[in-house]
């Protein structure tokens, strides 16, 4: 207890008191008429979010790859495939595991798995959280019952709330990524040990091997080559890589 | 993996050459009528170490891989590298640069430690960054130990014989992708074989750098071993240390000695040591033994020439103390083992 310091109460004259009162007076005076609250009225108002808020996901099929990589990188093991009726695997999601990091959305090389502001969504049971692919595909029906949104305005001094007239977009539209592409090919074909796991791998049958005379003759077809990149992930010997093509 | 190279030195069409089938079933059916069948396995598990395919090629006691007509994926890798698909026995001394004999001073081994010496100066070189030794558990099972740094190293699981096959090479590939630099690996000449055809095959492997060989007459099948071991009294809890010396099988416990002649353990030799001739292991960078020097010292002969800059490492760091070699001795065994010729012919 040595280290406490007592403070004195400091000592003002009669004028001095009578001016803190006054603006004391005039403060609550003033909060009385204009509360300066930080409420937001839910569900009539909601905060404005910015665009690059990470909420309820969105996917369009058609720009989806099979390349896996939202699978592969969800740290909560949210997302699984599931095989559709085309004989491709798209992603689905348990909202139950889900943590929002938008790693998925991150790594989708072509943009299929999108965001949207969409932060309150309720379910009544656990199962209903696993959202299925056609879930995924279609805007989520929310709702609606804001008249204004509101957003926090920091001055140098001061917090000032400010409510706009008018609801806040929920779906951002988001410039298409680059057309960057990229084909599988073999980087040490003497290493090759002529498995054909890339072949049973390939969800675009790019990849074809022939044995010809006592030698396989490996080919992908980079026509066909999605640039998913499974085979290379799968490549036993690991001398697959991904060349960006242009 | 999304590694980006230029579009020149990688290849959308490729050629993989296929081997003779003599059988026209899947290439491990042939493996397993040539190889495994006719008892000339020596269980080096080569094949285990390119086996592609998931769940595949294992051992217990022999190499098994279940349900194989199935599974196989009918590759030709495991024919292509098997030390003993196109058996050719090898013999002698083999090549060399030096025959040096060693005591470690930092290490404490079954003779001179110099396996584990030459193991930590190459990462102390930074040659390799891994490297595969065998390990044991309170059995004396083998295991595979993955050391990534020489502090590791006093693990006293790691240093001494087992007298067991070791399934070292089935993992080498994980060590391969995984490692930076280069990978060592320390085993018997058939398996010490298995590497060199890797290395010769595919060009990945060639990064296990290190390979290095152990003087071996033979090797048992730990069932069997453990088994004979018991009926001879020994304690798995209290073993300490297995050995053989002057014709002598000892087995070291904390609480006495068993000893018995080497010639008991005849009727266990699996079938393929007895048609093994390679006792100082040919095909190695360096083969390493007690055989032929002074005990508490081993016999190190330098096959490479990584391996002789890495003995000048050594001398230039005082880190072991040299002694002199009785090839003659060495040459004794080999002679020895040579005689096996006869089994095959068989």
């Amino acid at each position: 207890m040595r280290d406490v310091k007592k403070i004195a109460i400091p000592e003002y004259d009669a004028i001095e008191k009578a001016r803190r009162h006054v603006i004391a007076l005039m403060t609550g005076a003033r909060e009385a008429v204009t509360p300066l609250t930080f409420t937001i009225h839910y569900p009539k108002e909601r905060k404005h979010m910015p665009d690059c808020f990470r909420g309820y996901i969105l996917f369009t099929p058609e720009n989806c790859i099979n390349c896996w990589q939202c699978a592969f990188i969800c740290p909560a093991n949210a997302i699984r495939m599931k095989k559709a009726s085309d004989n491709r695997y798209y992603p689905t999601i348990d909202y139950a595991k889900c943590i929002f990091c938008h790693f998925c959305v991150d790594s989708c090389s072509r943009g299929a798995l999108r965001a949207t502001k969409i932060h309150d969504v309720a379910y009544r049971d656990m199962d209903e959280m696993l959202a299925d692919t056609e879930e995924l595909v279609e805007n989520p029906d929310v709702h609606r019952e804001d008249e204004r949104y509101v957003d926090y305005v920091l001055n140098e001094d001061d917090a000032v709330i400010k409510r706009e007239k008018g609801e806040d977009r929920f779906f951002v539209e988001i410039p298409p990524p680059p057309d960057v592409r990229f084909v599988a090919r073999c980087a040490d074909p003497e290493s090759c040990l002529g498995c054909r796991i890339c072949e049973h791998v390939c969800e675009s049958g790019a990849i074809s091997s022939v044995v010809v005379n006592g030698v396989r003759e490996m080919r992908i077809d980079e026509k066909k080559c999605s640039g998913c990149g499974l085979c290379v992930k799968e490549c036993a010997m690991q001398i697959l890589i991904l060349v960006r093509v242009r | 993996m999304w590694r980006s190279r230029h579009a020149a030195n990688v290849l959308s069409e490729w050629r993989v050459k296929l081997p003779e089938k003599p059988l026209d079933v899947k290439y491990f059916g042939n493996l397993k009528s040539r190889v495994i069948d006719t008892g000339i396995c020596s269980r080096c598990l080569t094949c285990a170490a390119v086996c592609p395919a998931p769940e595949g090629i294992t051992a217990i006691d022999g190499v098994v891989f279940e349900n194989w007509e199935e599974k196989c994926l009918d590759c030709g890798a495991c024919v292509r590298v098997c030390p003993r698909f196109e058996y050719v026995p090898k013999s002698g001394v083999g090549d060399y640069i030096d025959i040096i004999a060693a005591r470690s001073k930092r290490f404490k081994g079954q003779d001179g430690a110099m396996v584990t010496e030459i193991i930590a100066s190459a990462m102390e070189m930074d040659i390799i960054d891994r490297a595969i030794f065998v390990g044991r558990d309170e059995e004396w099972r083998t295991t595979n130990f993955h050391l990534r740094d020489t502090e590791q190293l006093s693990l006293k699981t790691l240093s001494g014989t087992k007298y067991c096959y070791s399934n070292a090479l089935s993992e080498l590939r994980d060590a391969v992708l995984m490692s930076k630099k280069g990978v060592g690996v320390v085993g018997t000449p058939c398996m010490v074989s298995g590497v060199r055809n890797l290395r010769e095959q595919y060009p990945v492997f060639r990064k296990v750098k290190l390979s290095i060989g152990l003087f071996c007459t033979e090797n048992f099948h730990w069932h069997e071993l453990h088994e004979f071991l018991s009926k001879k009294g020994v304690s798995f809890e209290k073993l300490i240390k297995t050995d053989i010396t002057k014709g002598q099988f000892i087995a070291t416990m904390t609480d006495g000695e068993v000893s018995f002649p080497v010639k008991d353990l005849e009727e266990i030799i699996p079938s393929g040591c007895h048609v093994c001739t390679d006792f100082t292991a040919v095909d190695a960078d360096a083969s390493v033994g007690s055989v032929g020097s002074a005990p508490g010292f081993s016999t190190v002969i330098v096959r490479s020439a990584l391996v002789k800059d890495i003995i000048g490492y050594i001398k230039q760091n005082n880190y072991a103390e040299f002694g002199d070699v009785m090839l003659k001795v060495v040459q004794k065994m080999v002679k020895l083992k040579k005689k096996r010729e006869a089994h095959l012919k068989k």
